[in-house]
């Protein structure tokens, strides 16, 4: 996702990804018992929640694996590397004996954070930006600014520092 | 009204005698109406000869008793649903803002806001009393009532953060921007609860100037405006010589001691804490400070980017020591006596055959040296300097102990390979085989490019280790194993005594895209074919209907009189209580033993959660339908399916209800209102 506006290359910010969240279709039903005894990073709870949940170490991520085939990967730090997790999980599966596709990988969301070295009054911009920005400090701290253009939603705090998230 | 046509003549010239309350067909002479209820004022004579008006007041939402027509049959047959939301509603938001002591204009607008909520079905799928909640606190901000959402959790015993997502919700759908809470506001509130006496207004001042310079110094963005307050009133307090505690401070204030404590700390680190008294309340300080995690977070980036200097001479120093190190180690070893160098070769010997049925390259070679190396200096070091040598021996080891890992897990690595050398490779295509297959077949192939297998085959467990973790799994899982062959056990059983029952988990109700329907006859169909309809109704004259578009099947038994009621009805009734879930919900669903239209408007109502998407489409087109002449048509189905029911079912009151209140006419008028 390249920035929209010119702006911030002018400034020299650029947001850091912080994490992606990205879902895979394996195509086919999955043991998730097997799964979880025979992979040495895995862990199955049934009675907490129905799925395996593995990891790997390079890229530093977790999958969610669910017995009907589908599987989130969350944790990577750029898209690529969400990619090639998402390969390497189907890979580990793959090897566990299920005939493991790879079908619709898609990113469903991306968080990015960075820090404008300046802080912000945060009164001011809920004043002059009403319809888009939502700041309650008994209940959270930072501004809750929600672009229309780019769908983006912003954590804007006090000392300047910004979260990003958004999914398109 | 009198733009009717006669049944029976057709001739539209109808006289209505008010006073005999008919219509009559001056054509041919058929009462088309009797008993007509007319809307007029009347006024009746008073004992004291003055008249007044005849009637009651009825009150716009709908309270109050229903005075019944017609005998009493069913009291209170339910006000609409929406109009016991309504009541509930209302009577709550009484009760909790008489709790919070808010004042009845108030409580009205907190009203008005529960109304836009119920319209806009934000009730739905929440508790009540968090949109009522939520209401109340929406006033309160718009008003700048001195009320904490914590007062209202307080009272509702709820997670404030619950209070407050519905809270958010129903600012931003009603489209209502509360101002930012002023914690100038909660000052006079605070300050009645410490009890200053006499001189709670000028603590109170106090407090607010000193609200005034946190607020200048950037300490009051993102905080709660409880905490700042607490400080505030605290410092004003001491400062006209009250002794009040920090936890007689925070039982008011309701926020925590280290809360306090901080604000009073991050207020310690401005300018304007080094004045005095005096100074204080005269003076004001130009600069402005800036906000405490600001100054926090630049701090931060500055120790990191210090420390990373650091460790960068860390490592040039630690570069240097380690070049000693390998210097000094490589004069004692020059330094050996040459007998042991005898050994040396032996075991120098032993370790090139070892290595030579590897056929690796250069890595064997500096393999070999290291292991030779570092077995050569274990043999002398741990042989000859024992004790205090030993420490020195583990220091000058840890620059090649690295170096010594490293050379030990690559001379293992090739080992095993190396012992097993077609056969790894045999076995790895055995079980890539059955997977690479699907892989290439067709789309959705895992491309395996960038991913080292190697990586990966460590990820799998082995024979023993799966085994291990298999039976600790078991154990950790009993209970719910346990649980799920007793699940099995039972519905074995049932399907053996033919009584077994699935119970799928409720799916969520999904809402439905609003039917595009350019015509309503279009309309009905795709409502047809979403919904599913009960069996008793006659698609084909469903389907007749709006394609002939008035000329509708008259069926036989269909008596006259009930079709004037419906057609007035229709007429009279708004499109919105109508919509085309009608024909398959009032059928699909024998709600109530009420009149058929009634049971309609039943039905829509308690429709309304699912089809009101469906129904929107086809509301859009329904006004245009029965407004222009089919609004006796639409009828029709109700009537068909009705008189089906009535031939099926005779022993149900509906039928007798229908026939009573259709064949009277009875009630047609007044029967919006009286939610009969």
């Amino acid at each position: 996702m390249t920035p929209m506006t010119p702006l911030s290359e002018c400034s020299g910010i650029v947001p850091q990804i912080q994490n992606i969240v990205s879902t895979v279709n394996l195509a086919c039903r999955l043991d998730l018992k097997k799964i979880a005894l025979h992979a040495k990073n895995a862990e199955y709870n049934p009675k907490r929640f129905a799925a395996v949940i593995m990891r790997i170490r390079e890229p530093r991520t977790t999958a969610l694996i669910f017995s009907s085939g589908k599987m989130v990967c969350t944790g990577a730090k750029s898209e690529e590397q969400s990619r090639l997790a998402a390969r390497k999980y189907a890979r580990v599966v793959q090897k566990l004996g299920f005939p493991a596709r790879f079908l619709d990988f898609k990113i469903q969301n991306m968080v990015g954070s960075c820090d404008v070295r300046f802080s912000i009054r945060l009164e001011g911009l809920v004043l002059t930006h009403q319809q888009f920005s939502s700041y309650e400090p008994e209940l959270f701290p930072g501004l809750i600014y929600r672009m229309v253009k780019p769908r983006i939603v912003l954590l804007i705090f006090v000392s300047g520092k910004v979260v990003l998230t958004g999914k398109f | 009204m009198t733009g009717r046509v006669c049944r029976g003549c057709g001739g539209t010239d109808i006289e209505l005698d008010a006073a005999r309350g008919d219509a009559v067909c001056t054509g041919c002479g058929s009462v088309l109406e009797d008993n007509i209820i007319v809307s007029e004022v009347q006024f009746v004579e008073n004992s004291g000869g003055g008249s007044s008006a005849v009637g009651q007041f009825v009150s716009l939402d709908g309270a109050g008793k229903t005075p019944t027509l017609g005998g009493g049959f069913h009291v209170n047959l339910g006000k609409e649903s929406r109009a016991q939301t309504l009541q509930n509603g209302r009577r709550h938001i009484h009760h909790l803002g008489s709790q919070l002591q808010l004042n009845q204009h108030c409580l009205d607008t907190a009203f008005n806001f529960f109304k836009m909520a119920v319209s806009k079905h934000l009730t739905r799928g929440r508790k009540m009393a968090h949109v009522i909640a939520a209401c109340l606190y929406l006033v309160c901000r718009t008003e700048g009532t001195p009320h904490m959402l914590l007062d209202l959790s307080d009272l509702l015993q709820v997670n404030v953060y619950v209070l407050g997502k519905t809270f958010l919700l129903l600012a931003r759908e009603l489209c209502i921007n509360a101002p930012a809470i002023d914690p100038c506001l909660y000052i006079p509130r605070f300050a009645h609860l410490l009890e200053f006496g006499e001189k709670n207004h000028e603590v109170s001042m106090t407090a607010l100037r000193l609200l005034q310079r946190m607020k200048r110094d950037w300490m009051h963005t993102g905080r709660r405006p409880s905490g700042l307050c607490g400080a505030a009133l605290l410092v004003a307090a001491r400062m006209h010589d009250f002794r009040r505690t920090v936890k007689e401070v925070i039982s008011v204030v309701k926020v925590c001691e280290s809360t306090l404590r901080k604000r009073l700390t991050e207020f310690e680190d401005t300018p304007t804490s080094q004045l005095t008294i005096d100074e204080f309340m005269k003076i004001d300080l130009e600069e402005e400070c800036d906000p405490p995690s600001y100054t926090a977070g630049q701090r931060k980036l500055r120790m990191k980017q210090l420390e990373q200097v650091l460790s960068k001479k860390l490592e040039e120093v630690e570069g240097e020591i380690s070049s000693y190190q390998d210097a000094i180690e490589i004069e004692l070893e020059n330094s050996r006596p040459k007998a042991k160098g005898a050994l040396a070769n032996l075991s120098k010997d032993g370790s090139v055959e070892d290595t030579a049925s590897s056929l690796l390259g250069e890595e064997d070679v500096e393999d070999e040296e290291l292991e030779a190396a570092a077995s050569h200096m274990n043999q002398d070091f741990y042989r000859e300097l024992l004790g205090g040598g030993s420490g020195s021996a583990e220091a000058a080891e840890n620059p090649e102990g690295g170096g010594r890992a490293l050379a030990l897990e690559s001379l293992l690595g090739p080992l095993p390979t190396a012992a097993s050398l077609g056969i790894s490779d045999s076995i790895r295509e055995c079980i890539s085989a059955p997977g690479r297959d699907p892989d290439t077949s067709g789309d959705g192939e895992l491309d395996l490019s960038g991913i080292d297998d190697l990586e990966i085959d460590r990820y799998i467990l082995n024979e023993s280790e799966a085994r291990v973790k298999a039976e600790l799994w078991m154990r950790e899982n009993a209970e719910y194993l346990q649980e799920q062959r007793e699940k099995e056990a039972r519905i074995a059983k049932e399907k053996e005594l033919g009584i077994y029952k699935e119970h799928k988990p409720k799916k969520s109700c999904k809402r439905r895209e609003p039917i595009q329907a350019s015509t309503a006859g279009e309309a009905i169909e795709k409502m047809l074919e979403q919904k599913k309809i009960s069996s008793k109704i006659n698609y084909s004259v469903l389907r007749d209907l709006n394609s002939k578009g008035g000329g509708s099947p008259q069926r036989e038994g269909t008596r006259p009189a009930e079709r004037a009621s419906s057609r007035r009805l229709s007429r009279r009734r708004t499109p919105a209580s109508r919509n085309g879930a009608d024909p398959g919900a009032c059928v699909g669903k024998r709600l109530r033993p009420l009149v058929s239209t009634q049971t309609a408007k039943k039905a829509a109502m308690g429709e309304a959660v699912l089809p009101s998407p469906p129904a929107l489409g086809a509301e859009l087109v329904r006004p245009a339908a029965v407004l222009v002449e089919s609004g006796p048509v639409s009828y029709h189905p109700e009537e068909d399916a009705d008189e089906e029911e009535a031939d099926e079912e005779d022993g149900e009151p509906c039928v007798s209800a229908l026939q009573m209140l259709g064949g009277n006419d009875y009630g047609c008028d007044g029967d919006d209102d009286e939610g009969y």
